[in-house]
């Protein structure tokens, strides 16, 4: 390649590389000093301890917001594909009906985080909303339920809810990737003598597999970083019984304060999320390579 | 066994109709070929039989049994498709036992029937490959094999050879019919290639909008057509078609010149169609006088394309041309090689029994 060549294609990355740096890179690195910096009413008091990360360990609300959080990151994701996959194999059928669904099954996505998060809330109030009433008046149960109440209840509700806003979206994808699917392999495996079931399992799967760890993966990105929907609808509460960990690392740096504590569960995360998707990626590897030497 | 008979088959979608009553009697061992224009209905035809196609109405019957609303699975068919439609996150191996390990059958029995029918199709070597390791021709014969293990009563096969270069193609179309010799299945083949069609069918079904047009050997085909369209589409290349009239026992063209004695029942004065096949003209010093529009030598023959009137001739020969051009020349055709048909129905008006 010329000298002057080069020089252009530096040039020509230079600012992405810049952008990546002052907007990912740089706040990374600031909230992993900050992990290690003792913070006291938001002025920063030494660098150099563990001390934010063993007060984690002591708090016992962490523990609770860790449970909250497995519920919230690996339910979510986990019913997330799985109704996704379910609703797109159905959207995948040729019919009038599922060519209307296909394109009103993506409302859910478009409305925004605040709009949907206040609708849910008060459709499942205690006291007054449709879901409750609606329970009660057909007399499938004795008196209203406390959705959002109820500490037992409440973390599964936001799953829910959860699911209803995300899930189009995988469905989507996954139905795309489902028609994609050669028909003459599935009339080969018809041939084969395969039942629907098989035809399933043994075609379609192996071949959306490439969809379906991507969006595995997405759906666990998006759903970590989800804040606005646990937030307006229960706020971390009832006594933290919904606090995960999005809620909880705002709630410390925002309201208490507590920046270097609030740090180090941001740490935490980012570790546990590559930690999990380095594992998915490694289990499907084989996936991933069919596809790249195709 | 395995016979199959078709019973005055249709096929509609929604007002449609694309098959309009086909019927057929395919004998065990027989290898059928369905040849066709695209949109003809053979492959519809064939994906009947198969069962991935509901027929609209009528019987499939093989040896005998009807089987019209058995699923794919319950007739007994095994098919070769124009993709391959192999699994791509199988081996070789895998794909052929496929339909086996379904069946429920033991791992030693699977691996049994996919060693013998992988020594047969010389794939032994490639057992443990996955498709997109293979080239075309090894993949065909895969998709080849995963229906030989499963020793149906009759194979289906829907083009199986549009998607390989044509010097592979020469080449599976040999091995496809040394399979059929070898293992003797009743075997119904689906192809546009008529010379595919000629090479390798015991029996050539022609189809033309959803019907049968003509059925018979392929040498019935080429030497007693039943209409223009198989004489033109059987045979390359094609069979020249000249308009002509009768006129006391001759064929006149436009130019007045007698192309030679009517062949068949046709009253004087009838307009008809008269053909004859490139390699039957011969030039003579008499007969009828043409211009050399183009010479193309291929070696062993040589073709050239002569204008008479408007009317543009094809033929061929092995001897060698001295003609050069723009030359006149003049041309006969033997009279047993003439053909005539009705100028509106198309239809063959020669009845001559086929030579032995």
């Amino acid at each position: 390649m010329l000298r002057s060549d080069r020089f252009l294609a530096y040039a020509l990355i230079l600012p992405v590389v810049a952008a990546v740096v002052a907007f990912v890179v740089g706040p990374t690195y600031n909230v992993a000093t900050l992990s290690l910096t003792q913070v006291v009413m938001g002025q920063e008091r030494g660098f150099g301890t563990l001390g934010n990360f063993k007060a984690l360990a002591a708090d016992p609300v962490f523990g609770l917001v860790l449970k909250n959080t497995a519920i919230w990151i690996l339910g979510g994701t986990v019913l997330c594909v799985s109704v996704g996959l379910a609703v797109g194999t159905f959207l995948a059928i040729d019919s009038r009906l599922t060519g209307w669904l296909r394109a009103l099954i993506l409302l859910p996505w478009v409305l925004p985080d605040v709009v949907t998060a206040m609708a849910w809330k008060w459709m499942l109030h205690g006291q007054v909303g449709i879901i409750g009433q609606t329970l009660q008046q057909t007399g499938l149960t004795e008196g209203t339920i406390s959705f959002m109440g109820d500490p037992d209840l409440v973390m599964w509700m936001l799953v829910v809810v959860l699911i209803w806003r995300k899930m189009p979206l995988v469905a989507l994808i996954l139905c795309a990737a489902i028609r994609a699917v050669p028909d003459d392999q599935v009339e080969a495996a018809r041939m084969d003598g395969a039942n629907a079931v098989e035809r399933f399992r043994f075609v379609t799967l192996p071949n959306i597999a490439f969809s379906l760890t991507a969006v595995t993966v997405i759906s666990m990105i998006w759903i970590t970083a989800e804040f606005a929907l646990p937030w307006i609808m229960t706020g971390g509460g009832p006594a933290n019984a919904s606090q995960i960990m999005a809620t909880y690392i705002y709630q410390q740096s925002f309201e208490f304060f507590n920046w270097g504590v609030a740090s180090a569960m941001s740490v935490i995360n980012l570790a546990m999320l590559v930690s999990i998707v380095a594992l998915y990626l490694y289990i499907n590897r084989r996936s991933w390579a069919s596809e790249a030497s195709k | 066994m395995g016979s199959v008979a078709l019973r005055n088959i249709r096929k509609s979608y929604g007002a449609v109709e694309v098959l309009h009553g086909i019927d057929l009697d395919i004998q065990d061992g027989e290898f059928t070929v369905l040849v066709g224009p695209s949109g003809c209905g053979k492959s519809t035809l064939l994906r009947s039989i198969a069962g991935l196609e509901t027929i609209s109405g009528g019987d499939i019957a093989i040896d005998d049994a009807v089987i019209n609303t058995l699923v794919p699975k319950d007739r007994d068919i095994a098919m070769v498709f124009q993709n391959y439609a192999l699994y791509p996150h199988m081996t070789v191996a895998k794909n052929m036992g496929f339909s086996l390990r379904l069946a429920r059958q033991s791992q030693a029995e699977i691996d049994r029937k996919v060693k013998a029918a992988a020594e047969i199709l010389d794939l032994t070597a490639l057992l443990d490959r996955y498709p997109r390791q293979l080239s075309g021709g090894q993949r065909q014969r895969v998709a080849m094999g995963r229906a030989i293990v499963r020793d149906p009563k009759v194979f289906l096969f829907d083009e199986p050879l549009s998607n390989l270069d044509a010097k592979l193609r020469v080449q599976m179309r040999s091995e496809i019919k040394e399979l059929h010799q070898r293992l003797k299945t009743t075997t119904i083949y689906v192809t546009h290639d008529q010379i595919e069609a000629m090479t390798m069918a015991d029996k050539i079904v022609v189809m033309r909008g959803g019907h049968v047009e003509q059925i018979g050997t392929p040498l019935e085909l080429y030497d007693t057509p039943a209409s223009v369209f198989v004489a033109g589409f059987i045979g390359s290349p094609s069979m020249n078609f000249v308009a002509a009239s009768a006129e006391g026992g001759m064929l006149r063209i436009a130019s007045g010149e007698v192309l030679g004695p009517v062949t068949g029942d046709v009253s004087s004065g009838r307009e008809v169609i008269a053909g004859f096949r490139p390699e039957d003209i011969r030039l003579s010093d008499t007969g009828i006088g043409a211009r050399v529009a183009l010479i193309e030598p291929t070696g062993a023959e040589t073709q050239l394309t002569l204008r008479t009137g408007d009317a543009s001739i094809i033929m061929t020969t092995r001897d060698r041309i001295t003609q050069s051009v723009g030359d006149t020349v003049h041309f006969s055709v033997p009279a047993d090689k003439l053909h005539c048909f009705d100028a509106a129905s198309e239809l063959s008006l020669t009845n001559r029994t086929r030579p032995q």
